[in-house]
C-alpha cells in the first residue's frame, strides 16, 4: 500500500528530530502543570491545591469574567467582519486586489505588534487622527477616550484576530457550490432569504471552527491589553504576568494560567463536538 | 442574473451591508499602519493629523540611531536588532531541517502515527502565547539555565514548528512514491532518491516554511517579553522599551522599515504557495 511505504522504525526515525526540537515545549507543558500543583510558591515543594484556593478572590473572578466578556464581543465583530470580507475575498477577480486585500487583513496577525499599537494610539489618541477630525468638524469638544480602556483594546482584538476568522471562511466559502444559490434564486428566494436559509447553514461548520479559534485567541490576548489597555484593562493574560513580575507568585501564576488553557481548550473542544454532531444529525435525517 | 454570494448588479440592501461590513473590516485591519506610514513622514515633533510638512527627518534619526550608539541608554538598539536576526535565522534553519523529514516520514508513513504526530505538532498554536512565555520563564528561572540567545531561540522554534510542518506536509503531499520508486529501480539508494528527487520537488514549501518562520520569529513579542534579559533583546522589545513613557517618530520610521519587509516576505510566501492552498 502506497500510505505505509516507510517503516515504522525508520518513520521514527526521521521524526526525532522535530520531535527533539517539541520536547522543550513538552516539557515547558508539563512544568506549568506540576508548579500549579506546589504547596511554595517559589519553588516545586509538596501538592497541594492552595495555588488554586488563593485564586478565588473577587480580583481574580473579575478578571475571569472581563477575559471572557472582551473575548466573546471581539469574536462576535469579527465574525460579522470575517463574513462578508470572505464574501468579497472570494468574488474578487483581479489577481492583484485579491492579493492586495489578502494582506492588508493577514498583515494585523503577524506585523510586531507594537507597531499597530503605534498606529492605535495615533488613531484614536487624545489628540490622535478621530479626535482631531471629530473636534474640526465641530462634533465633538473635548476629546473622545477610545485608548486606554476596553474600547480600545476591543479594537486591537478585532484587528489582530480577524485573519484568522477571514481565512478558514474563504475556505468555506470556496466549497459552496453556485448550484446551490442558482436553486435557491430560481426557487425565487431574495439575497437575505439565500444568505440565511442556504448560505450559513452550509457554512456553519467552517463558521463555528472560525469563531472558537478566535474566541480562543482572543482570550489569551496579552500583547492587546498591554500596550492598548494601559494596564487598566486586566485580562488574563495581564493578571497572570502581574503575579509573575513583581509579585514572585510563581505557583499562583501556574494556576491562573491553567485555568486559562483549560477555558481555551474547553471552547476549542466543545465547539469541534457541536459541529460534529450537528453533522452528523444532518447525515442520519 | 449571475447568482454570486456578492451580487454583480441590484442586490439592493444585501449588497449594501456586505459591501459597507467588508470595508470596515478593511479599515480595521489596515488604518493603523497606514497611519503609521504616514506619521513617520511628519516634519513635526507632534504627533498631529494631517501633518502639516513632510520630510526624511525621522529616517535620517533611525540611520543615526544605528550607527551612532547612545552610550546612556539601557539597551542597544544595534545589539537588538542583531540579536533579532540572529535568533530568526536560527529558527528558521533549525525549524525547517527538523520539519523536512518529518513532512516526509508523516506522508509516507501509516494513517495513525500522522494524525497524532499532526496533533502533537499543532498545540503550540493553541496553547496561550502568555503561557509558553511564562512556562518557559519557569523552566530557565528556577532551574537557573545559562542558555544565551537560546532562551529566545528555543521558545520560538516551538512556535513556529506548526506553520513550518504544514507547509513542507503540504509540499510532500503531491509527491508520489511512484517517483521514488522509480529512482531507487533506476539504481539510486533511498537516501539518494530522498534528498536528489524528493528535496528538489519540496522546494517550494520548505522556502515557504522558512519564511514563515522568519516573519514569525522577527516580529514575536509576547514569549520575548517573558524571556528576555539586559543581554539578550530583541528589536520588538527595544521598541516596547522606547516607547513606554511617549511615541516617538523615529520608531515610527523604524515601524515603516519592519512593515516593508513584512509586506515583501508575506508577498513572497503567497507567491510560493500560490494555487497550492491557503497561507493558514
Amino acid at each position: 500500500m502506497s500510505t505505509e511505504f516507510l517503516p515504522r522504525k525508520q518513520a521514527l526515525l526521521f521524526a526525532a528530530p522535530a520531535f527533539i526540537a517539541i520536547l522543550p515545549f513538552l516539557g515547558a507543558c508539563f512544568y506549568i502543570l506540576r508548579f500549579s500543583l506546589s504547596g511554595e510558591q517559589g519553588t516545586i515543594e509538596g501538592l497541594s491545591f492552595q495555588a488554586y484556593r488563593d485564586l478565588m478572590t473577587p480580583f481574580f473572578g473579575r478578571s475571569v469574567w472581563l477575559t471572557l466578556k472582551l473575548a466573546f464581543v471581539a469574536t462576535v465583530i469579527v465574525m460579522v467582519l470575517a463574513v462578508p470580507l470572505a464574501f468579497v475575498l472570494t468574488s474578487l477577480r483581479s489577481s492583484f486586489f485579491r492579493r492586495l486585500l489578502t494582506i492588508s487583513i493577514l498583515l494585523p496577525l503577524i506585523l510586531n505588534l507594537l507597531v499597530q499599537a503605534y498606529g492605535w494610539i495615533l488613531l484614536l489618541g487624545p489628540s490622535g487622527v478621530l479626535n482631531s477630525s471629530l473636534k474640526a468638524l465641530g462634533i465633538i469638544e473635548r476629546p473622545l477616550f477610545l485608548l486606554f480602556n476596553e474600547t480600545g483594546v476591543l479594537l486591537g482584538l478585532v484587528q489582530t484576530s480577524l485573519p484568522l476568522a477571514v481565512f478558514p471562511i474563504v475556505g468555506a466559502v470556496r466549497a459552496i457550490s453556485p448550484e446551490y444559490l442558482e436553486a435557491a434564486s430560481s426557487l425565487g428566494a431574495g439575497h437575505w432569504r439565500t444568505f440565511k436559509d442556504v448560505t450559513v447553514p452550509l457554512l456553519r461548520p467552517g463558521l463555528v471552527g472560525a469563531a472558537s479559534i478566535v474566541f480562543a485567541f482572543n482570550a489569551s490576548a496579552f500583547a492587546i491589553p498591554l500596550l492598548l489597555g494601559g494596564r487598566r484593562v486586566q485580562m488574563m493574560g495581564l493578571v497572570i504576568r502581574d503575579m509573575i513580575s513583581p509579585l514572585f507568585n510563581w505557583s499562583g501564576a501556574a494556576a491562573a494560567g491553567m485555568i486559562l488553557i483549560v477555558l481555551t481548550l474547553f471552547v476549542l473542544v466543545a465547539s469541534s463536538w457541536l459541529v460534529r454532531l450537528t453533522t452528523t444529525a444532518k447525515e442520519t435525517h | 442574473m449571475r447568482v454570486g454570494l456578492l451580487p454583480t448588479e441590484g442586490g439592493g440592501t444585501y449588497r449594501f451591508a456586505i459591501l459597507f461590513l467588508a470595508t470596515i473590516g478593511i479599515l480595521i485591519s489596515s488604518l493603523p499602519v497606514i497611519v503609521v506610514t504616514i506619521m513617520s513622514f511628519s516634519a513635526s515633533e507632534y504627533s498631529s493629523f494631517p501633518p502639516t510638512e513632510f520630510s526624511f527627518r525621522w529616517y535620517l534619526e533611525v540611520v543615526q540611531l544605528f550607527t551612532n550608539e547612545d552610550p546612556s541608554s539601557a539597551q542597544s538598539v544595534v545589539d537588538s536588532t542583531l540579536t533579532s536576526l540572529l535568533v530568526a535565522f536560527l529558527v528558521m534553519v533549525i525549524s525547517t531541517l527538523v520539519c523536512i523529514p518529518l513532512a516526509y516520514a508523516l506522508a509516507r508513513s501509516n494513517r495513525n502515527l500522522r494524525e497524532g504526530m499532526e496533533l502533537l505538532f499543532t498545540l503550540p498554536l493553541v496553547f496561550p502565547l502568555v503561557m509558553l512565555g511564562i512556562a518557559f520563564l519557569l523552566i530557565a528561572e528556577s532551574l537557573q539555565l545559562e542558555l544565551g540567545i537560546w532562551r529566545i531561540a528555543i521558545p520560538h522554534i516551538a512556535l513556529v514548528l506548526p506553520f513550518v510542518l504544514r507547509n513542507c506536509l503540504s509540499a510532500m503531499n503531491g509527491i508520489s512514491v511512484e517517483i521514488e520508486e522509480a529512482a531507487i529501480s533506476l539504481g539510486a539508494s533511498p537516501p539518494r532518491a530522498i534528498w536528489d528527487v524528493v528535496v528538489p520537488l519540496m522546494k517550494a514549501g520548505i522556502l515557504a516554511g522558512l519564511i514563515f518562520a522568519l516573519i514569525i520569529s522577527f516580529n514575536e513579542f509576547t514569549v520575548t517579553f517573558f524571556m528576555y534579559t539586559i543581554d539578550v533583546s530583541t528589536l520588538p522589545i527595544w521598541m516596547y522599551s522606547r516607547t513606554v513613557s511617549s511615541l516617538d517618530p523615529a520608531t515610527l520610521a523604524l515601524s515603516v522599515f519592519i512593515i516593508v519587509v513584512d509586506v515583501f516576505l508575506v508577498v513572497l510566501v503567497d507567491k510560493l504557495i500560490a494555487g497550492r492552498g491557503n497561507l493558514f
